[in-house]
């Protein structure tokens, strides 16, 4: 955490699902995460509710609206309604566990850890690129770092193991 | 010609009337219910009148309210539309004794035509086939198992007066056949107040194929092609398309001619349409008659340049047809997609709400006629039809894939509408080759669920987040934070490297 930008954790609920995303806005750029990816885009709002998202090489194209109490998505010519569940006090949302292997084969941009090192569930241990996303393996539990298994600018490929964390006894 | 015309209609086709009415530089004349306050087609006429309580009884469906209002505002004639009045004898000799011009056939074709088995009787006398059938007045059992054994099976047992489904039984057997009849007559009185059924002959792979008519008052009558609207939902069209692609020149003449003598044996004037069911091995039979102008139109009017709200207002005002059989040609080809607000994962069960977004796909010859705009309501007192969507192009295939296309451009927010599950309609194989029937949607869409729609997309949650992050003000950030430590606003610092 070393600066102050403000970002938003934002938890979507569609059929009966909720995602967790954040965002943050820096300038023109914002970074989402979601599931573990980051992405990073430029976007543009031609006119209300239209948008114009450059991911990459890629342009999403969208229309979002504002219902009573959701959102309705318009994209690719279906339409999704996503409603906004706000978390107060402390309450989870479901979220699947966390997983040591590489989701993906890519570049190791960076580490965030050492061997011997203790740490907490969700820190990120290590950030993985590809195709200009990036994905983060996060602690699945508290624990010791034993292993990390590759350092930067590595090539990692899919379901590789990242690094190995010795789960912590709790009480 | 009249210079102020009554649209006894709302949504759509009122919209669509009246631009015809402004072209002509006819005045035109809304009547709303009070939901229909703010609806398009009451924002673009001259003039409205407030029909009151929303119910269809009390409004569009009130004679004499709709009479009153036309005498209220001197128009000298109404344009019924199509549904609510439109196919109502009594409202059309309200009309005529009120001295106001109904734009439409005569009362009594309407109400010849309405009775089904009158109708049938009418075309075989002038050679029009007919499905094989009794239509007999009498209605004791034993005389209809007999005259159902004629016929052979499988047949259908259906209401004199029904619709819906209501009173209708098919019969596999003659084992069977009693008492379904007995079973139809029972459902039929207590639905219609009347028990009287006819038996028909069953139609194997049917195909539903229309005629557009338009007949003057100096005894022309002319066809403007087919439609072919075999893909329904509850007995209720969703696409239609012209020229049939099951078509040849030679049926085309003989159904042609068969409509145009339908017409002529019914006194037909003004617009109105021919509906056949033409089996598997091209053979073709009289439905019925609609009097009236027909939702689906557009598709022949693209096809055939020909303007039919204009020469239903023309023919009303006494004007000779001057549009010659043998001078109308088929242009490319069209189709039309009705666009309702109703969910097709549900049993196409009708979806209320406020529009909060409505786009139009354009392009070229891509026509919407709409009775929707932003901030409309769309309430469950009416017809769940929003819109009409027509595209027109040089044959077929580029006709799908233009309604393809422009679907995928039509943005309406805040009702579930059935727009993705036209476009997969249309991408089906079968559809794209052409061979469907009036069986096509509950053969394959009959537990359609919604296809992709069930996950949301990476690409959904990208561009909300971005309009979440855009549409937060700084400052409001820093109040929740403060003001709630365990608010969703956070820092989050970034992790990345060198940044």
């Amino acid at each position: 955490m070393e600066d102050g930008n403000i970002g938003m954790f934002i938890n979507y609920e569609h059929a009966n699902h909720v995602y967790n995303v954040t965002v943050e806005r820096r300038e023109n750029e914002f970074f989402i995460t979601y599931d573990n990816i980051e992405y990073t885009v430029t976007a543009q709002e031609i006119k209300p509710g239209q948008l114009n998202v450059n991911l990459g090489d890629r342009m999403i194209k969208c229309m979002i609206s504002e219902g009573e109490d959701r959102k309705y998505v318009f994209i690719n010519g279906q339409v999704f309604q996503v409603k906004r569940v706000e978390l107060t006090g402390r309450r989870k949302t479901e979220k699947k566990e966390t997983d040591l292997n590489s989701p993906i084969s890519g570049t190791v941009v960076s580490v965030k850890t050492k061997e011997g090192e203790s740490i907490q569930k969700d820190d990120v241990i290590m950030v993985i690129e590809a195709m200009k996303m990036e994905y983060l393996i996060r602690a699945p539990y508290n624990g010791l770092v034993k292993k990390i298994n590759f350092k930067e600018k590595d090539q990692i490929e899919i379901g590789k193991l990242a690094a190995e964390i010795e789960r912590t006894k709790e009480d | 010609m009249f210079s102020k015309v009554l649209i006894a209609n709302r949504g759509e086709i009122a919209v669509r009337i009246m631009k015809a009415c402004q072209e002509m530089n006819i005045k035109t004349v809304a009547v709303y219910s009070d939901v229909d306050k703010h609806a398009p087609h009451v924002h673009l006429a001259d003039e409205s009148v407030s029909l009151g309580d929303p119910t269809p009884s009390e409004s569009y469906l009130n004679i004499q309210k709709i009479i009153e209002s036309a005498q209220k505002v001197s128009a000298e004639a109404i344009h019924p539309g199509y549904g609510f009045l439109a196919e109502n004898p009594d409202f059309a000799k309200a009309c005529k004794d009120s001295g106001i011009v109904f734009i439409g056939p005569s009362a009594s074709v309407i109400k010849h035509m309405g009775d089904k088995i009158e109708a049938k009787k009418t075309m075989q006398k002038a050679n029009v086939p007919v499905i094989p059938g009794y239509h007999g007045d009498k209605q004791d059992v034993s005389t209809l198992v007999h005259e159902g054994k004629k016929i052979g099976f499988p047949l259908i047992v259906k209401a004199s007066s029904g619709g819906g489904g209501k009173g209708m039984r098919l019969v596999k057997t003659d084992d069977e056949l009693e008492q379904a009849i007995e079973g139809a007559k029972r459902e039929s009185k207590s639905a219609f107040g009347n028990d009287s059924v006819f038996l028909e002959k069953y139609i194997d792979k049917p195909r539903h194929i229309e005629f557009q008519i338009l007949g003057d008052e100096h005894g022309h009558i002319i066809h403007l092609f087919e439609r072919e609207c075999s893909i329904q939902r509850r007995h209720q069209k969703i696409i239609e398309e012209t020229p049939s692609p099951m078509m040849t020149p030679k049926l085309r003449e003989q159904m042609g001619s068969a409509a145009v003598a339908a017409a002529k044996a019914a006194g037909y004037t003004n617009a109105g349409t021919v509906e056949f069911m033409v089996d598997g091995h091209h053979q073709f039979y009289f439905m019925e008659m609609n009097t009236r102008l027909q939702v689906e139109h557009p598709i022949t009017e693209a096809t055939t340049g020909i303007d039919l709200v204009k020469w239903q207002l023309k023919i009303a005002n006494d004007m000779e047809l001057t549009v010659k059989q043998q001078e109308l040609t088929q242009h490319g080809h069209a189709l039309e997609c009705r666009i309702y607000a109703e969910d097709p994962a549900h049993g196409f069960l009708p979806s209320v709400g406020t529009l909060s977004k409505v786009e139009f796909p354009q392009g070229p010859n891509v026509r919407n006629d709409a009775g929707i705009e932003p901030d409309f309501e769309i309430t469950p007192y009416y017809d769940p039809m929003l819109a009409k969507l027509i595209v027109s192009a040089e044959n077929r295939t580029e006709s799908i894939n233009k309604m393809i296309w422009a679907l995928s451009q039509y943005v309406v927010l805040g009702v579930t509408t059935n727009i993705s599950f036209l476009a997969q309609v249309l991408e089906h194989p079968e559809f794209q080759r052409g061979n469907i029937t009036t069986h096509f949607l509950e053969t394959f869409f009959k537990d359609w669920t919604g296809g992709k729609k069930g996950e949301l997309p990476v690409d959904a949650l990208i561009a909300l987040a971005v309009y979440d992050a855009m549409h937060t003000q700084r400052q409001e950030l820093v109040r929740f934070k403060e003001a709630d430590p365990h608010s969703p606003w956070k820092h989050v610092g970034r992790w990345r490297m060198g940044t």
